[in-house]
């Protein structure tokens, strides 16, 4: 038999073993090919760079992606390098040389490779207008994408694979001349080591696991507690000490904590095993030394996955209420500039909502509202701020079924990051100040409705006073006018946004935020900021999606070729189990347990983490939490749950066939 | 009583051309509170028996009943129920869970039927007491030797109180003096508590042990030895000399 015959039977031989593997390359390269192709296509980038977004996050996420992409086949490659060490020293048992066996293995991964990125890069040209489509829906931007064969992406990713291609081949020489003949055959023994009874030092550790993911836990919810010095000012250290214990308390999890859990539960039950514990607790028991390090792994990639994921969406879920809150109204007029904005209204015939505000300005300190652990914080200064006053009756006109009294006042528009950070008590005193004027007030209530073009206080709360003080305020500071306009027609949404971008330059008022540098600002419709946010996170979570789903699969891959191998090993415990008695149903059970373990638990603790991962920061990101996290880890679940189900697919085959 | 019937069983691998008939036509009786051996040379089917017999394999025609069922009427499922509760299994290589522990494995078949733990634990006792394993209970199978392995098998195969207990060469990887003890220990167990027995050999001395030993080749039965009031040393004696009648060729012992 001829080298090639043998290369070419052995493929077809593997190739039904590792299939996955296959699918997964060209998955891989698919992706990759697709994403380069995507933002070399000088359509794309002409329509994004008018829209102004920019391109330059692309090139960043291409890194990571093939980072990942390199990550994930070594990994794969290295697995299944193991699983066949016993072929290889067959061979080199019946006489052939280790140069040999390099060349036909060699031989076999180049076929294989260039074949899957052959086919992958078709599929990903292909896909990659299906991308477009979807970035540009995302991003709201309407135009059309030829489908251009871009030589570059061809080249960068030909250079890419090449590369990874000759680093496949030298892990692979470096494993197959690094081993003896006897301890190839060894090789997959080896992985499985017997435990030895448990001890003192395995419940120490798994407790110590345990405490450092709480530690983790409790930390990230500190992170941004400026009541705490010592966070604002080691935030990045913070971060990394949140980090590695998390990351380091997940791997003493999975080594020593789920072994001692299961021992507990297996020993309690002297001897009188049911099926669940003897295919699921105890495999997975004994495995835990060797799986520990590829579960952690798992979480990690889980964690971080679903955090960057979370936090983007999170950003683009935002971007209308973010929006809403910069400007409440859908067009909005300050001291009058560019009032000829309704006249034009008018004159179009569209149909329009106005309400008008009187707006005045005091120095406001609210020490009082402060909890009294914030107050020693190095971050937090005591001093007045300026603060945008408005009248009860004016606030009514948006938030009806308000009232205050002689004495009282509400403080509103106090939401996200500083509400998060430096919550306000309220039924608290505050001192208003204006140049001839200080009044001690009552503050009723701390709300978040927003009613003012938010560069007018600068993104501070805005206080809210009977008419009367609002009177002897305005009639001793300055007083200012705001006009909201709403569109009763969205019909006529596109030719009012048309007159209001003409008069950008009558629309420009003036603000001073810092003492004697007064400057213009030309306010922005509600539909330019919603735009604006749309396209910048709808970028980023287009980008972001890309890269969870490359994790995804390579978790999912991970999972499933360590499965794979598990139920190899273990075919020989099913065909024992079946002759003595076993239906297939029987040992199903067994395994769907087990499944839910191999799976859930680093799906689960994944989930927390990001979970808390994503609730220490979100703030930051935009204005809703549990709505977008939810909808990201329902479908980071469901596309789990398929390889899950292949899973149990494969072993279902193994029980099937083992008799 | 007879408990295992076959009739006329006939097994053929393979289709039309390369079609290779391994077993020609067998009929049996095995007894209650028989101790029966299949001898024969190697590829004279003795291993395929058992499976057909055992319902680990079906028959390509006759037919193979256990305890007065049909194997051929039951379905998959049916038979796995019927292999927990009636039959018990020894096998050459053991086959016993590397991840359970010696007590573990033998309360295994138990594992999905309903009996009272302590009607369990009563008969694990009487168990590990007849075979001498009751030391080693919470070890695990990679600390005990072979014939220790071979005892706690032959202990998880008797746990269900089965109507019939199949061995597959169960001595074939021990050494001659775990190998004894072994036999000792399944012919007290099937005097005692007469549990009928049918058991695979190639090795002579195995044979010795039983009270009657069938003699295969070319998948039939060739001839047939009852032991009778015997001594174990005589029957070994007439076993030897069936074998070299047989004509020594092919045997890998």
């Amino acid at each position: 038999m001829t080298l090639s015959k043998l290369v070419l039977r052995s493929m077809r031989k593997n190739l039904k073993h590792y299939y996955l593997y296959f699918f997964a390359l060209i998955f891989s390269v698919t992706l990759c090919f697709s994403f380069t192709t995507l933002y070399t296509n000088p359509s794309v980038i002409e329509t994004l760079e008018k829209s102004g977004t920019a391109s330059t996050g692309f090139e960043v996420a291409s890194y990571i992606l093939y980072f990942i992409v390199t990550f994930f086949v070594l990994y794969a490659n290295h697995l299944f390098m193991k699983r066949r060490s016993k072929e290889i020293g067959l061979y080199q048992l019946i006489g052939m040389t280790k140069g040999l066996v390099v060349r036909l293995i060699a031989l076999e991964n180049i076929i294989l490779f260039i074949l899957a990125v052959g086919v992958g890069m078709v599929l990903g040209f292909l896909s990659s207008r299906i991308f477009a489509m979807i970035l540009l829906r995302l991003v709201e931007l309407e135009a059309v994408v030829d489908l251009t064969f871009s030589i570059e992406a061809l080249t960068q990713s030909t250079i890419v694979f090449t590369i990874l291609l000759v680093v496949i081949l030298i892990q692979m020489i470096w494993m197959i001349r690094r081993v003896s003949l006897l301890s190839l055959f060894n090789a997959s023994k080896k992985a499985d080591e017997r435990i030895k009874p448990f001890g003192v030092f395995q419940m120490i550790m798994g407790i110590i696991g345990i405490a450092l993911i709480y530690y983790g836990y409790y930390k990230s919810t500190q992170l941004f507690n400026i009541a705490d010095p010592d966070a604002a000012t080691n935030l990045f250290m913070n971060m990394l000490l949140i980090l590695a214990s998390t990351i380091f308390g997940t791997f003493l999890f999975f080594r020593f904590s789920v072994s001692f859990i299961m021992n507990l539960l297996r020993s309690r039950k002297k001897g009188h095993l049911n099926v669940v514990d003897v295919l699921a607790i105890s495999p997975i028991m004994h495995r835990m030394k060797s799986n520990a390090k590829s579960l952690t792994l798992i979480t990690t990639l889980t964690a971080l996955a679903i955090g960057i994921m979370g936090l983007s969406y999170i950003s683009y879920y935002s971007s209308e209420n973010n929006a809403r809150q910069s400007s409440p109204y859908d067009y909005m007029i300050i001291d009058n500039k560019g009032v000829e904005f309704l006249e034009l209204l008018n004159k179009e015939g569209i149909r329009y909502e106005k309400e008008d505000y009187l707006m005045s300005e005091v120095d406001l300190n609210i020490e009082e509202l402060i909890s009294n652990g914030l107050k020693d914080s190095p971050l937090f200064f005591t001093d007045e701020m300026k603060t945008s006053v408005i009248s009860l009756s004016d606030f009514q006109k948006k938030v009806p079924n308000v009232e205050i009294n002689d004495g009282e006042a509400l403080l509103t528009s106090y939401v996200n990051v500083l509400s998060e950070i430096m919550p306000l008590q309220k039924e608290k005193n505050i001192v208003a100040k204006t140049e001839d004027l200080e009044v001690t007030l009552f503050v009723t209530d701390i709300r978040e409705d927003f009613l003012l073009y938010s560069a007018v206080n600068t993104g501070g709360p805005v206080l809210v006073v009977t008419d009367d003080l609002f009177d002897q305020i305005s009639a001793s500071g300055k007083e200012r006018t705001q006009i909201g306009i709403n569109l009763k027609d969205n019909n006529d949404l596109e030719k009012a946004e048309a007159i209001y971008e003409d008069l950008a330059d009558a629309r420009g008022f003036e603000l001073e935020i810092v003492e004697g540098h007064p400057f213009t600002h030309t306010p922005s419709s509600y539909e330019e900021l919603r735009k604006e946010n749309i396209a910048t996170f709808g970028m980023t979570i287009f980008v972001t999606a890309f890269l969870g789903l490359a994790f995804l699969l390579t978790t999912g891959s991970i999972l499933y070729f360590k499965q794979m191998a598990e139920a190899e090993d273990e075919k020989e415990s099913y065909t024992t189990l079946r002759k003595i008695g076993f239906s297939t149903s029987n040992i199903m059970k067994g395994i769907y347990a087990k499944q839910l373990f191999s799976f859930g638990v680093p799906l689960f603790i994944g989930l927390l983490h990001s979970y808390f991962a994503v609730k220490s920061g979100w703030f930051l990101f935009g204005t809703e939490f549990e709505t977008p996290l939810m909808i990201i880890m329902s479908l980071y679940i469901l596309m789990y749950g398929v390889f899950a189900v292949l899973t149990i697919q494969y072993y279902k085959r193994v029980v099937n066939n083992s008799l | 009583m007879a408990v295992l019937i076959g009739r006329k069983v006939r097994k053929i691998y393979g289709k039309k051309s390369n079609a290779h008939e391994v077993l020609k036509g067998i009929d049996l009786e095995v007894n209650e509170g028989e101790f029966v051996g299949i001898m024969g040379p190697s590829g004279s089917g003795k291993t395929t028996l058992l499976n057909v017999l055992c319902s680990i394999d079906f028959a390509t025609e006759g037919i193979v009943e256990i305890d007065g069922k049909n194997l051929r009427s039951m379905k998959e499922k049916e038979l796995a129920n019927f292999r927990r509760e009636k039959l018990g299994f020894i096998f050459q290589d053991y086959n016993l869970l590397d991840t359970l522990t010696v007590k573990e494995n033998i309360l295994l078949p138990l594992s999905i039927s309903k009996l009272p733990k302590v009607v369990a634990e009563n008969r694990l006792k009487e168990l590990v007491g007849l075979l001498g394993i009751a030391d080693i209970l919470h070890k695990y199978p990679n600390e005990i030797s072979g014939g220790q392995k071979q005892r706690t098998s032959a202990a998880r195969a008797l746990i269900a109180n089965p109507t019939l207990v199949f061995a597959d060469e169960p001595t074939g990887a021990l050494d001659s003096k775990s190998a004894t003890a072994l036999l000792t220990n399944l012919e007290n167990i099937n005097q005692q508590k007469s549990v009928t027995i049918m058991m695979v050999t190639h090795d002579s001395v195995a044979a010795s042990f039983c009270s009657r030993v069938l003699f295969l080749k070319d998948g039939q039965i060739y001839t047939e030895l009852y032991r009778g009031d015997k001594t174990r040393n005589q029957f070994f004696q007439q076993i030897l000399n069936t074998q070299s009648v047989l004509g020594g060729d092919g045997y890998d012992s």
